[in-house]
This record gives C-alpha cells, structure tokens and sequence, in this order.
C-alpha cells in the first residue's frame, strides 16, 4: 500500500534540489529511497510521499531528561522540492517503556496512531503544530508536519527582563495570557478525550511567523489511573512555575543564592513531585499577587487539593490575572 | 428473586470492587469477618478492567489477547473471593461475582454506574496506600467514589 511514485528522474530531481537549496549543499547524485524504512534514509536522499518529492537534512534532535541532543534517527528535517517549505518528516518508531518521576514508575507509549489522530483533530488551530499522516511504503503512518522556526518556550522566558523584578511586571503578563491560551488548547484535547502525554516547556515553541506559541510532539500516551489528565496537569504546572519564577527556582539555587530565603521555606513550600523545587514563589518574590501564588501551590506538598480538570487551573488563573 | 418475594425483609446488597491489590483482599476479608454468617445480606463482587488505549497495543488482536487475558486473571480472582465469602458465612446464592471493562472516564464512575444498575446500597473498597505525589498525578479511586457517590454509602478499607 505505497504512496510513491517513479515520476521524478535524477535530472528533475537535481534541477528541483537546485532551486531551494545554496549552489553548495546540491550533492551530485540523488537517490529516492524506499521510505518503509527510516534507517536507509539517509542525508541528500529524496523521498516520494503522495507524488511530493521530499529532499532529506539532518536527523532532529532533542534534549530530554539532561541528555541533549539526542538524534531521533526517525524524525528527519526535508525540503518539500514543489514548494520549497520545509518539513519535518516523522517515521513509526513504537516504543513502550517505564517512565520514572522520583520514585514513581509508570508505562508509557509512543504512538504514531496518536499522533496522527490529534493532528487531524487540531488541523487549523495556531496553538498546535500542523501537518498530516500519509503511508508510508509498508503502509504505516508516516507524518508530515510544519517546520516551526522559533524558540522553545522554556529558552524564550529566562532571557527576557532584565532581572526578575523587571521581568515579571513587563514580560511575564503576556506570558501568563500566552499561556493561558495554550491551556485552552489542552483543554480542547481534553474535551475530546485526548491526551498531549509530554507536557514540558519544550514542547511549546514560538512560532516566529505569528509571535504565538505552539504545542508540538503529540505521540506519547502515558497509562493513566483514576485521573485520565492528572499527568498532562502536572505538566501545566511545571510550565507555568517555570514562567512565574523565570526559570526553575531550585531549592540548591536558593541556599547558594539567597540563604536567608532559604531559611523561611517549608517542608510544604516545594513541588509534589520534583521536591528541589520551590512553588511557594511569593516567599521569594512577595510581588508575585496571591491569587497567583494560590495557583502554584496547587501543585505543592501542602496542597489539600489538586486539579482534576484543565477548566479548574484556567478559572483559577483568570481570576489570578 | 424468588426467595426474595417469598420475604418480606429485601437482602441488604453490597458491592465489593476489587482489583489484584492486597487493598482489596483487605476489604473483602473485612466484609467476610464483619457479616460472614448474618442473614439478611448479598454481595455483588465487581472487577473493573480500565479500558486500555488502543494506543499501547499495535494491532486490534493484540488488544483483544490483553483484555481476554485481564478477564480471565479476574474471574480466577473473583471465584477466590467468592469461596472466602461463603466460607465466612454467606450462602452461595448471596454471592455474585462479574468482570468487565470499564469504558466510563473513570474507574469510579463505572463502578459507581454499575452499582447503580445492580441497586446496591454500600460499595466497598481497599484503599491502596499512594504516596502523595502518585495520588496527585493518577489520581484515587477510593477518593473519587466518596466524593461522587449518591443514593449510597462507600466503605473504603484500610
């Protein structure tokens, strides 16, 4: 159940590669690879995907849990050589693996069918990333999706503001409203029963086109318990810490930096689950409004309570704002 | 049902939901002891297999080989609790036993569903001992039922 076509012969091919591409970087021959595996797929190699000539970059790379640059051999950077957009193309790659939070351990899933589900459901909307799934040759679901140039959420908040005093009062209010919106938009997956399952700073990207911010990567799921979007909520809340403290506050940062701080926290002051950091941000910055600080210590020790539903944390921060 | 209208005093009826937990054998050997041998009551034992994603699994087979398999495990299990009942007291016909998935949100609103069509007056659950942070982000079922039950008592044991 293929999708390609035999239609581009090297000489098209090199004149089309020659349109988009700096005199430099065309290579001298090009091949079109079989696109059912992503292993042959190599750097200056086409692929054919619905009749589209695809010219391949680089692998993507991506930091996570401290190891940066990790290549992910099954996302590629391409060139679409009709319009000369760039794409990124995104192969099956299944994984099911143990997820560990402290002490926490729990099954997760990377899936394609996931991926190409909510991409269908969030086609148009600005706060996701766009593309769409075709097949590959071995019929599975290949995706094709948007190359959004910017920078992640979680490089774009600590640079601005010249301190964090300076920061909170001119940057962070549109900060706070961006994000706002981007839990509307995990709302609206929610409300369709779908999960993001990877909710982090760096999954949120600033598309320079529009200046808004985008989610991106929607192929993990992760085997919830009795709350189906406890774990995505948890992610909302490390994000909007992050953006309320201008990066991570660390209780390690605090007694270097700042030890008589450090000294008036406690025990219940810190995150849930990351204990090294500190949610009780009004104790460090007492111009952080109380409403707001309320809705950070939802995600602390002390917290008698937590949020169920991503409706809570927006009416919550929209009284905060 | 017979020997229901032939008495005028209707069964007290509980709803046991239980899972492969030692929480759970707690709460069904707490019901043993507390009214294995008194008239007067039945017990629906409930096992909800939460309904997997379609996602963790490649292939429709695949899926269907894993539910297949939790419902086996859990009427193996059910038919042991069932044994424990009627060896505290409880006649055999007092005692019901079922396994299904739960296609609800949640695993407290299928057992709360359930216990709405069965017409029983108390659930009772183990409660499993979750750190803070487990609770937070996967939430609680002994929790959730006590906040949602209606028309009904929850007994969640320790």
């Amino acid at each position: 159940m293929g999708t390609e076509s035999a239609a581009y012969s090297e000489k098209d091919l090199l004149r089309m590669i020659r349109k988009w591409v700096p005199r430099e970087r065309v290579p001298k021959r090009v091949k079109v690879k079989d696109t059912a595996d992503f292993f042959r797929v190599d750097y200056d190699d086409v692929v054919v995907l619905e009749d589209v000539p695809y010219f391949v970059r680089n692998n993507e790379r991506e930091g996570r849990f401290g190891i940066d640059d990790e290549q992910k051999f099954w996302v590629k950077r391409a060139r679409n050589l009709l319009s000369g957009d760039v794409k990124i193309l995104k192969w099956v790659f299944r994984e099911r693996f143990e997820a560990r939070i402290g002490d926490l351990v729990f099954e997760c899933v990377r899936s394609p069918q996931k991926e190409a589900r909510i991409l269908e459901l969030v086609s148009g909307k600005p706060a996701f990333m766009q593309g769409k799934t075709v097949l590959d040759t071995a019929g599975n679901q290949l995706r094709i999706l948007d190359y959004i140039k910017g920078k992640t959420l979680g490089q774009v908040a600590p640079e601005l503001g010249s301190n964090h005093e300076d920061y909170f009062h001119n940057h962070f209010p549109a900060l706070l409203r961006e994000f706002m919106r981007l839990t509307e938009a995990i709302r609206f997956l929610h409300d369709h029963n779908e999960k993001h399952g990877d909710i982090r700073r760096d999954h949120i990207i600033r598309d320079e086109t529009t200046g808004h911010y985008r989610w991106i990567d929607f192929d993990f799921n992760y085997r919830h318990g009795e709350s189906r979007f406890g774990y995505d909520l948890f992610g909302l809340g490390n994000v909007l810490l992050f953006l309320t403290g201008r990066g991570d506050v660390t209780t390690y940062r605090l007694l270097r930096e700042a030890p008589e701080v450090f000294e008036r926290l406690i025990e219940g002051d810190v995150n849930i689950v990351f204990q090294n950091r500190v949610n009780n941000l009004k104790k460090i910055y007492p111009y952080i409004p109380e409403k707001l600080n309320r809705v950070l210590m939802h995600f602390a020790l002390s917290a008698p309570v937590y949020y169920e539903e991503t409706q809570e944390l927006l009416d919550d921060l929209g009284e905060a704002i | 049902m017979a020997s229901q209208s032939e008495n005028p005093v209707k069964d007290k009826h509980l709803l046991i939901a239980v899972d492969e937990s030692d929480s759970s054998r707690r709460a069904v050997l707490y019901v043993a002891d507390f009214l294995g041998g008194f008239p007067g009551f039945k017990v629906s034992l409930l096992s909800v297999i939460p309904e997997p994603e379609q996602d963790f699994y490649e292939t429709e087979a695949e899926l269907k080989v894993w539910v297949e398999e939790k419902l086996e495990k859990a009427n193996a299990m059910l038919q042991n609790y069932k044994t424990i009942l009627m060896q505290s007291g409880f006649p055999e016909d007092k005692v019901r036993y079922r396994a299904c998935v739960g296609d609800a949100k949640s695993l407290a609103d299928a057992i709360l569903s359930i216990r709405c069509d069965l017409t029983c007056c108390t659930v009772v659950v183990g409660r499993h001992h979750k750190a803070k942070a487990e609770e937070f982000l996967f939430g609680s079922t002994s929790n959730r039922l006590v906040h949602e039950a209606k028309n009904c008592a929850v007994w969640v044991v320790e």
